[in-house]
């Protein structure tokens, strides 16, 4: 079971590029591709932890759950500006 | 009655029952998001509206709710078999990181949802204002 999550983790990452990278393109700004990005590899981080719950993986789930909470306030100042 | 009860029976039966629900958890996580890049993919060809997306997001990030409350739960029954501190202190750690996500995941959840309603109040709005032709 661990190596079939670790492959849909693999999966989530490359659907986030790819789909990022696609809303990014079809929006012409990156404001609008990141958070995307971010929502993939989120849930890749998620599907990680419950592959291998160990610290590893905990801080790794930690770090994309601050990144994408500094992106989304960061986007969200831009916006009210 | 003892062989039935028994600790390692329970420990067994524990550790499938979390395995189930840890798969469902992870099932629901990567449909969810199988789902949301096929819409992704067809609305990024259809339009190059940013708002188009919101609701795209918005039901991934449901999903994503939905697969935490499974994740959430197989950590709630995996504290009936931990032994050791270290164990139930990783364990503690996982449930404190997956609820705080859980409870950011609501309010970004919330905070689309009031802004879409706002955007098409304010559609209805103008629409309603236009003078007829």
């Amino acid at each position: 079971m661990t190596a079939l999550l670790q492959l849909a983790a693999l999966c989530c990452v490359v659907a986030g590029l790819v789909a990022g990278g696609a809303v990014g393109l079809a929006t012409r700004s990156l404001r609008a591709g990141l958070p995307v990005a971010l929502d993939f590899w989120l849930a890749a981080g998620l599907l990680r932890l419950g592959a291998d719950p160990g610290w590893t993986s905990l801080l790794a789930t930690a770090a994309i759950v601050a990144v994408r909470r500094l992106v989304t306030w960061s986007l969200g100042t831009a916006r009210t500006r | 009655m003892d062989a039935l009860l028994s600790e390692d029976w329970l420990k067994q039966t524990v550790d499938l029952l979390v395995r189930l629900v840890e798969l469902a958890g992870a099932v629901v996580i990567f449909v969810g998001a199988a789902v949301a890049f096929a819409r992704f993919l067809v609305t990024a060809v259809r339009t190059r509206d940013a708002e188009r997306f919101v609701p795209v997001r918005l039901n991934l990030g449901r999903f994503l709710a939905l697969g935490l409350e499974f994740q959430l739960a197989s950590d709630i029954l995996r504290t009936a078999i931990a032994p050791t501190l270290r164990e139930i202190g990783e364990l503690a750690a996982i449930a404190a990181i997956r609820t705080a996500l859980n409870y950011f995941l609501g309010r970004e959840i919330k905070e689309e949802r009031s802004e879409l309603a706002k955007a098409a109040a304010a559609a209805s709005g103008a629409t309603s204002a236009a003078p007829p032709e």
